[in-house]
C-alpha cells in the first residue's frame, strides 16, 4: 500500500510539473499584464519599468518559468500583477471557499447517500418519483438561480418577516463583527447558511442519482440475495452487504467531483458576496496574472491529487479484496 | 461584475486630472445632483454600510498598484484634500486643512496656509513637508527616489511634472524653520512651515487637481511609499476618519478620528464591504446589509429591481463618462473627411440611445462636446447638426468621392484596397457588453440605409483597450472616455499625435495645429473662463473635422436607505463618499 502511494504521488508530481508548465505558457503568451497601464500615458516610463523588472516581463519565458517555479518549490509564489505577494492571498481565499466547501460537501454526501438509499429502497413508489425529480431539477438548475431565489424567496422575506437580518446575502461574515468565538457563531451561521444550501442543492443531487442506482445494482446481486435467503435481518443486509458495496462507485464519483465543487463554488461565491478562491482565480485569469492562475492550479491540482489517493486507500477500507502492490 | 473593474465594471482610476477608459457599459435614470452636503438633520451615532464592487490592492491611492475608484470612495475620509470635488462637479477648498490658498502668474506661484490645528492621527503636525514629500513622489523627477533608493511608482505625475519647487515657510508660533534633511530631500525647504508656496515651470491651469490624498510624509519616508502602505496601519488619518479594520477581500471599517480638529463626522463608522457582483447589491440594500450602493455596471434588471423596494431613495445621475465612437485615420478611407462626416450624417443617435441606455433613463440626450459633458456648467452642444439623421447629405458626401452605389445598395470606392466593392468598414469593441452589442447592430443598420457595410468584432476588454486600440489595429472603435472636472487631461487625446510624448491616447492619428494651440493655451490658462473658452474652441474643431462622433453620457445609479441623511451622489471619480462625514442616521 505505501509503495503504491509513493508512486502515485511521483506520477503526480510530474503530472502537476506538466500542467504548471502549460498553464504558464497559455497565461503568459495570452498577452501583456501591463496592457491597461501602458495605455494610460499619465503613468511614468519609470512605473512601467519598474513593475516589468518586478514581473520579470522582459525574461525569456522559459526563465521567466524557472524563476517561477524555483520560488514556488519554497512557497512563494511571487508577486500579482499589481505587486502584492500571492502566499498570503492564497491562504486567506483558500479559507474563505473551504469554510463553504468542506461544510458543503460534508452534508452534500449525508444527503446525497440518504436520498439515494431511500429513492432505491422506496423503488417505484411516490417517495422514489419525488427524490428523482426533485434530483434531476437541481441538477439541471443554474447554480446562480438556485442563488438568487433563495435569497430573495427565503432570505428577504423572512428578514423582513422578523424585522431582523437572520440570512446574510453577501459576504462570510459581518465587518464589525467582535466577541468571542461563540458570540460571533450566530453572524457566522447566517451568513454560511445561504451559501451553503445553495452549494448543496447543486452538488448532492448527481451524487444521489449515482446513489440510488448503485443501490439498485447490489440490491440485486447474488451475496445480497444468499444474505437474504441466509435469513440475515433486512436491516443487516442492508447495512453490511448493500450499503458498504454500494458506497464504492460513490466513492469515486465524490473523491473526482470534489475538485469541481471547489471550482464550482466561484459562482456561489459570486451570488454571495464570498471573496474565495474562484473569485480571486477568475479575477487573476482576467488581468492576465500569471502568478495568480499557477497558484490557483497548484492548489486544486494538489487537492485532487489528495482526493483521487483518498479514494484508492478507501476502497481498501471498503472492499477487502482490492489490494494495491 | 464590474470594473475592474475592472475590468468587469473594473474602471481603474488614474488619478486626479487624468482621463481614463472605461471597460463596462450600461447604466441607470434621472435626478439632478446638488451641491448641498449637510442639508437634513441627523443624529450623532450609528453605522452606514457602502457596497463596494472590489477588493484593495493597497492603500496608498497614488501609486499605479493601488490607484483604483475603491480605494479612493475610502480614502476621502482618511487622507488631507486640499480641495474636494462637490455633487456639482466644482473644486471646493478644504477650509479645514488649508485656510486660504493665493494664486499669482509669472511665474504660476500658489501659496496655501495650513490650519495651524491640522495634525495627523498620531499627533505630527501637517505641515509643508507633506507637499513636499508629495510632490517630490508624484514630480516624475528620478533625482527623488523612495527608501532603498527606488523609483517612485505613481499613477501619474500630470500637474506635478510641472512644478518647479515646494518650500515652506512660517513654521507655527513663530518658531524657526527647521533645517530638514538631504535623505529627506527637504534640505533648506523649511519642512515644518504652516505657509506652503508652489512655484510652476510651465502654467497648469488645473492646479486644484494637486494635493488631494496627502501621503503622511513622516511615515512615508520611514516605510516607503511604494509599498509602505500596503496595510491600512500605516494610513494613518488626517481627517475626519480613521481606519479601524481592514479585513481582506471583505470589508473596510472606519471610525471617527480623534484627532481630527474640525467639525467631527456624524456617524461611528463607515462600513464598506466588498461585493463581488453588482447584481448582489440591491438584495443586500433590501436585507439591510448594505445603506448605499452604487454599482459600476447598471442594467434596466437593477434599475426595474431596485424600484420593487420601499425604504431606499434612487438617483440616476449624469456621469462623467461618455460613450463614442472613434474613426482611426490611419485608414485610407476614413481618413477622407468626407466619409466621416457621412458616418456622422447617417448615424441616428437618438434611435442608439433610445434602444439601448434610454431604456433606463429617458431624459439622455445626444453628446455634443468632447470636453464637457451636458451635466456640467461649461457644456455648450458643439454638435447640433449631426442630432437628427441626414441621410441625403451622407449618401451626396459619398457620391461626391466619386463613390457609385452598387445593385446592392451598397457603394464602391473608386480608390483604395475596396476599389470596385461594397464599401465596407469594421467597427470594433468590448466583448460581452449587451448595450455596446446593441449599439453597434443599430449602427450596422443605420449605415446600410447610406450605402455603407458594417461588419461587427470584438474583442476582450484587454485586447481592445491594451492592444488593438494603441497599436490603431482597427477601424471605427466604440467605447467610453471618462474625464474627470479638470480639462486639461483631454490634451493627451485630441491633441497631433505625431506628438507621441504628450498625446498618448490620441489613437486615432487626428492631427490639428490649430486644435493643439488651443488645447495647449486652455491647460496653460489660469482663469476658468478662458480655459473653458479654449477647450470649446477646440472642440469645435474636433466637430468640423469629425474626429470622433460622442453618442452619450452615461448616467450612473445611485441607491441608498430613506433612513439616512446628506447622501448626496456625486459622479466625479471622488465618489458619493465626497460628503461622507455628513452623512447620518435622520433625526426622528
Amino acid at each position: 500500500m505505501i509503495s503504491y502511494i509513493l508512486r502515485r504521488l511521483a506520477i503526480s508530481v510530474v503530472v502537476l510539473f506538466l500542467a504548471t508548465i502549460m498553464v504558464f505558457i497559455l497565461v503568459a503568451e495570452s498577452g501583456n499584464p501591463l496592457a491597461l497601464l501602458r495605455e494610460n500615458p499619465h503613468t511614468p516610463k519609470s512605473t512601467i519599468l519598474a513593475r516589468e523588472k518586478l514581473l520579470h516581463l522582459n525574461d525569456p519565458l522559459w526563465q521567466r518559468y524557472w524563476i517561477w517555479l524555483s520560488h514556488a518549490i519554497h512557497g512563494d509564489f511571487g508577486p500579482t500583477v499589481a505587486g502584492q505577494p500571492v502566499g498570503p492571498q492564497l491562504t486567506a481565499h483558500l479559507y474563505v471557499t473551504l469554510r463553504m466547501v468542506i461544510l458543503a460537501t460534508i452534508l452534500s454526501i449525508f444527503l446525497a447517500i440518504s436520498i439515494g438509499v431511500i429513492a432505491a429502497l422506496r423503488q417505484g413508489k411516490a417517495t422514489d418519483h419525488v427524490a428523482t425529480f426533485t434530483n434531476f431539477l437541481f441538477l439541471a438548475a443554474p447554480t446562480f438561480v438556485v442563488g438568487i431565489l433563495l435569497k430573495q424567496f427565503v432570505a428577504i422575506p423572512i428578514n423582513l418577516h422578523l424585522n431582523r437580518t437572520i440570512f446574510y446575502t453577501n459576504g462570510d461574515q459581518s465587518p464589525t463583527l467582535t466577541g468571542s468565538f461563540w458570540q460571533r457563531l450566530p453572524d457566522y451561521a447566517g451568513h454560511t447558511v445561504l451559501p451553503t444550501i445553495c452549494l448543496i442543492l447543486v452538488t448532492y443531487s448527481s451524487w444521489a442519482i449515482y446513489q440510488r442506482s448503485s443501490i439498485l445494482d447490489t440490491l440485486d446481486s447474488d451475496h445480497v440475495r444468499l444474505a437474504r435467503a441466509k435469513g440475515i435481518k433486512p436491516r443487516r443486509v442492508l447495512m453490511r452487504h448493500v450499503l458498504r458495496n454500494a458506497l464504492i462507485p460513490v466513492t469515486t464519483v465524490i473523491a473526482l467531483d470534489f475538485a469541481g465543487v471547489l471550482g464550482g463554488a466561484v459562482i456561489t461565491e459570486i451570488v454571495f458576496g464570498w471573496q474565495g478562491l474562484g473569485v480571486w482565480f477568475l479575477n487573476g485569469v482576467t488581468n492576465l496574472d500569471v502568478n495568480i492562475t499557477l497558484a490557483y492550479l497548484l492548489i486544486t491540482a494538489v487537492i485532487v491529487i489528495l482526493f483521487n489517493l483518498m479514494a484508492d486507500i478507501i476502497y481498501a477500507f471498503l472492499d477487502p479484496r482490492i489490494r494495491y502492490d | 461584475m464590474r470594473r475592474s473593474r475592472r475590468w468587469m465594471a473594473a474602471v481603474t482610476m488614474v488619478g486626479m486630472g487624468a482621463i481614463l477608459l472605461a471597460a463596462c457599459s450600461s447604466s441607470g435614470s434621472s435626478s439632478p445632483t446638488t451641491n448641498a452636503s449637510s442639508t437634513a438633520s441627523v443624529k450623532t451615532g450609528g453605522t452606514a454600510t457602502m457596497a463596494l464592487d472590489e477588493d484593495l490592492a493597497g492603500f496608498n491611492i497614488n501609486t499605479s498598484a493601488s490607484n483604483e475608484f475603491v480605494l479612493q470612495e475610502i480614502m476621502n475620509l482618511v487622507w488631507p484634500q486640499t480641495y474636494i470635488i462637490n455633487s456639482n462637479l466644482q473644486p471646493v477648498l478644504n477650509t479645514a486643512l488649508v485656510t486660504s490658498v493665493k494664486v499669482t502668474t509669472n511665474p504660476q506661484t500658489i501659496v496655501y496656509t495650513i490650519n495651524p490645528k491640522a495634525v495627523w492621527q498620531d499627533g505630527v503636525p501637517i505641515n509643508a513637508d507633506d507637499f513636499i514629500y508629495n510632490w517630490q513622489t508624484q514630480s516624475g523627477n528620478p533625482a527623488y527616489t523612495d527608501v532603498g533608493h527606488a523609483a517612485y511608482q505613481p499613477a501619474g505625475t500630470t500637474g506635478y511634472n510641472q512644478i518647479a519647487s515646494v518650500t515652506g515657510s512660517n513654521p507655527p508660533g513663530g518658531a524657526k524653520c527647521e533645517a530638514g534633511s538631504a535623505a529627506d530631500q527637504n534640505a533648506g525647504l523649511c519642512p515644518n512651515g504652516d505657509t506652503v508656496t508652489v512655484k510652476f515651470s510651465t502654467p497648469f491651469a488645473d492646479y486644484k487637481a494637486l494635493f488631494g490624498d496627502l501621503v503622511p510624509a513622516h511615515i512615508g519616508r520611514v516605510v516607503g511609499w511604494n509599498t509602505g502602505f500596503a496595510g491600512p496601519t500605516q494610513a494613518i488619518s488626517g481627517s475626519w476618519y480613521t481606519i479601524q479594520s481592514y479585513s481582506a477581500n471583505s470589508s473596510v471599517v472606519l471610525v471617527r478620528n480623534p484627532k481630527y480638529w474640525s467639525t467631527p463626522g456624524k456617524l461611528d463608522k463607515i462600513v464598506f464591504s466588498f461585493v463581488n457582483d453588482d447584481t448582489a447589491e440591491v438584495p443586500g440594500l433590501q436585507n439591510g446589509e448594505f445603506q448605499v450602493i452604487n454599482p459600476s455596471t447598471v442594467n434596466l434588471s437593477i434599475v426595474q429591481t431596485a424600484q420593487q423596494v420601499t425604504g431606499i431613495n434612487r438617483v440616476t445621475a449624469p456621469g462623467l463618462e461618455f460613450e463614442h465612437f472613434d474613426f482611426n485615420e490611419a485608414n485610407p478611407y476614413l481618413a477622407k473627411l468626407a466619409i466621416r462626416q457621412a458616418i456622422a450624417y447617417g448615424t441616428n443617435r437618438p434611435e442608439i440611445i433610445a434602444h439601448t441606455i434610454g431604456e433606463i433613463d429617458p431624459s439622455i440626450k445626444p453628446l455634443g462636446n468632447r470636453m464637457y459633458v451636458n451635466s456640467q456648467a461649461q457644456y455648450v452642444d458643439n454638435g447640433s447638426q449631426y442630432d437628427t439623421v441626414n441621410t441625403a447629405k451622407a449618401e451626396s458626401l459619398l457620391k461626391g468621392l466619386g463613390f457609385k452605389k452598387g445593385s446592392d445598395g451598397y457603394f464602391q470606392p473608386n480608390y483604395g484596397p475596396e476599389k470596385g466593392q461594397d464599401f465596407s468598414l469594421q467597427i470594433q469593441s468590448t466583448s460581452g457588453n449587451t448595450t455596446r452589442a446593441q449599439t453597434e447592430q443599430l449602427f450596422q443598420a443605420q449605415m446600410k440605409t447610406i450605402g455603407i457595410k458594417i461588419t461587427i468584432q470584438n474583442y476582450d476588454a484587454n485586447t481592445f483597450f491594451g492592444t488593438n486600440l494603441p497599436d490603431g489595429d482597427y477601424q471605427i472603435g466604440e467605447f467610453a472616455w471618462v474625464s474627470s472636472p479638470f480639462v486639461s487631461a483631454n490634451q493627451s487625446i485630441y491633441c497631433s499625435y505625431t506628438n507621441t510624448n504628450n498625446c498618448g491616447q490620441n489613437w486615432i492619428h487626428y492631427a490639428n495645429p490649430q486644435v493643439d494651440k488651443l488645447l495647449a493655451e486652455g491647460a496653460a490658462a489660469l482663469s476658468p473662463a478662458t480655459e473653458t473658452a479654449k477647450f470649446n474652441a477646440a472642440d469645435k474643431l474636433l466637430w468640423a473635422d469629425m474626429a470622433t462622433l460622442p453618442l452619450y453620457q452615461k448616467p450612473q445609479y445611485f441607491a441608498f436607505s430613506s433612513k439616512y441623511g446628506n447622501i448626496v451622489p456625486n459622479t466625479s471619480e471622488t465618489g458619493i463618499t465626497w460628503n461622507a462625514q455628513a452623512w447620518g442616521v435622520k433625526a426622528a
